[in-house]
């Protein structure tokens, strides 16, 4: 490694990071990343700002990182996605600018992993728990997914009147065609890891607790022929190119959907921001439970479950 | 340049996180609260609320003519806000606490801090301080309050409004408020007065976390 790389890794490997913890695997060039944004996993402003600095510096040294993984240091959980509470706070807000400032740092962060193999990057996804709507499109643009068995994943964003907006789309369409990405983000359902490796959306499936086996054996695998592989995958995407523009053009229709979400589906979301808060806390359920139930809910044609007086100031 | 509202959610969206994500916080949004600890929230709210409208008061008074936006905003505001402390009794009637015992409560450490502080910054620091203060609570009240005010009422059993009517009916206020509030911190531009609003609302969510989670 050149003196200036040493230099850089140091830097970026030093600084301070409050929701993110990195290791650095020297005779690969590999650079894991795992998040930790307890107690609720998930794409916060904070955490946000801290992975684009990763993302930075390792855009700023071409060559110093050659694999590129992330993992989750949250049990049972992977990501839960955009920021509810935040989501709630500028909708109620009618801050249109900062909810579309939101959506297109989560798109820069997308579109950095997409360019990944321009920069000679390889780059692995381990998901060991529950990964729902954004937390599943930050999943989609990896070179190789891994989910551990138990794991669940799924856009429950329709049920709450939305969509997922920060690459769903684009990345479902490129990985697994159009009638799985229509399948998938219009039911709002949640898949099991077999379910989607048989959809062509996760590479490989492996039991519990072998996931860092299967990281160790991609990386493994792909570092001899790395050069290959990066011109292979840049191949990919010119084969079915996916556009920053394409990116933006749907973060902005989705800010603008969001905007006209009700009182009652904003409830909804707070309901599953409420088993998020849950989960956090220990419990055996969280906000993939509560998917379930609203999806149980919608197929009865109303909605039950904590009580005829929730309800009905639900419906109002 | 961003707008100024963008900038205070992004400079102290860690401290909003800080109280959401405070074990204390989260276990009363997915449970609710024994009741002796909900009475005990509501008499530190009393408080609060008691003196939200003098803080207001105080600030305004001291807004130079250069902010009368503020002043006319928090004049509104007060309009709006004026008899809520009876809301909050008449949940503490519901759940079993008599207006004698409110009027006896001695407020806890964090809630004088929280108060004190703001009447402090109205008087003492740059007075458009006070939109800190309102930023905290709507944001509190608008976010979390709906599915406290739920969580409350399934683990009391609690119907309606009854007992819950001041969280409940703010979180549909402040929600309205939010919008408005919105519109008035866009128009601060002088640096002062936006370093003034960004550290009270950091000092409220400070305080109100804390208070919170001593219940």
């Amino acid at each position: 490694m050149s003196q200036d790389h040493a230099g850089a890794l140091n830097v970026l490997m030093t600084r301070p990071y409050k929701y993110i913890r990195l290791q650095w695997n020297d005779e690969l060039r590999a650079l894991r990343l795992r998040t930790c944004v307890k107690p609720i996993q998930c794409y916060s402003l904070a955490a946000m700002t801290e992975l684009q600095r990763v993302f930075s510096d390792i855009s700023e040294n071409p060559g110093m990182v050659r694999h590129y993984v992330m993992t989750s240091d949250v049990p049972g959980v992977f990501n839960f996605g955009g920021d509810l509470s935040l989501f709630v706070l500028l909708i109620r807000a009618r801050d249109i600018e900062s909810l579309r400032m939101y959506g297109r740092r989560c798109v820069d962060l997308v579109w950095w992993m997409e360019n990944a193999s321009m920069l000679g990057v390889h780059t692995t996804v381990l998901v060991q728990g529950d990964t729902l709507g954004g937390g599943l499109e930050s999943v989609m643009p990896f070179h190789k997914v891994i989910f551990e068995r138990s794991a669940q994943a799924g856009f429950p964003e329709v049920l709450f009147n939305l969509f997922p907006g920060m690459g769903a789309w684009n990345f479902t369409i490129r990985k697994a065609g159009f009638s799985v990405a229509n399948e998938m983000i219009l039911s709002g359902k949640l898949y099991t890891a077999d379910q989607l490796y048989r959809r062509h959306l996760v590479d490989v499936v492996i039991d519990d607790g072998e996931g860092e086996d299967a990281v160790e054996a991609v990386m493994r695998t792909v570092n001899p022929r790395l050069r290959g592989t990066l011109a292979a995958l840049e191949a990919r995407r010119r084969a079915a190119p996916i556009t920053y523009e394409s990116l933006m053009e749907i973060v902005n229709q989705w800010t603008e959907s969001a905007m006209n979400l009700t009182d009652r589906d904003l409830r909804l979301m707070e309901r599953l921001a409420r088993a998020q808060a849950r989960k956090a806390g220990g419990a055996a359920e969280g906000a993939v439970d509560e998917v379930k139930r609203i999806e149980l809910d919608t197929a009865w044609g109303e909605e039950r479950g904590t009580g005829v007086t929730a309800w009905g100031a639900m419906a109002s | 340049m961003l707008p100024f509202f963008a900038e205070l959610v992004t400079r102290t969206d860690e401290a909003r996180r800080d109280f959401e994500t405070h074990p204390v916080v989260l276990d009363a949004v997915a449970h609710g609260m024994v009741i002796e600890r909900y009475r005990k929230l509501l008499l530190e709210l009393y408080h609060i609320v008691w003196h939200f409208n003098p803080v207001c008061a105080a600030a305004a008074s001291r807004v130079p003519d250069s902010h009368r936006q503020v002043r006319y905003f928090l004049y509104e505001h007060m309009q709006e806000e004026a008899g809520h402390e009876q809301w909050v009794t008449n949940d503490l009637e519901a759940v079993g606490v008599s207006q004698t015992t409110v009027n006896a409560y001695e407020p806890s450490l964090d809630t004088l801090a929280l108060v004190g502080y703001n009447y402090w910054a109205a008087d003492r620091r740059d007075p458009c301080s006070v939109l800190g203060m309102l930023y905290t609570l709507e944001v509190i009240a608008s976010v979390y309050g709906g599915a406290f005010a739920q969580a409350i009422r399934d683990a009391l059993l609690l119907e309606g409004e009854r007992g819950v009517s001041f969280i409940s009916s703010h979180a549909t206020l402040d929600a309205e408020h939010m919008a408005e509030l919105r519109q008035v911190l866009n128009t601060i531009t002088d640096e002062a007065a936006r370093a003034a609003i960004i550290e009270s609302t950091l000092l409220n969510f400070h305080h109100f976390t804390r208070m919170f989670a001593a219940i």
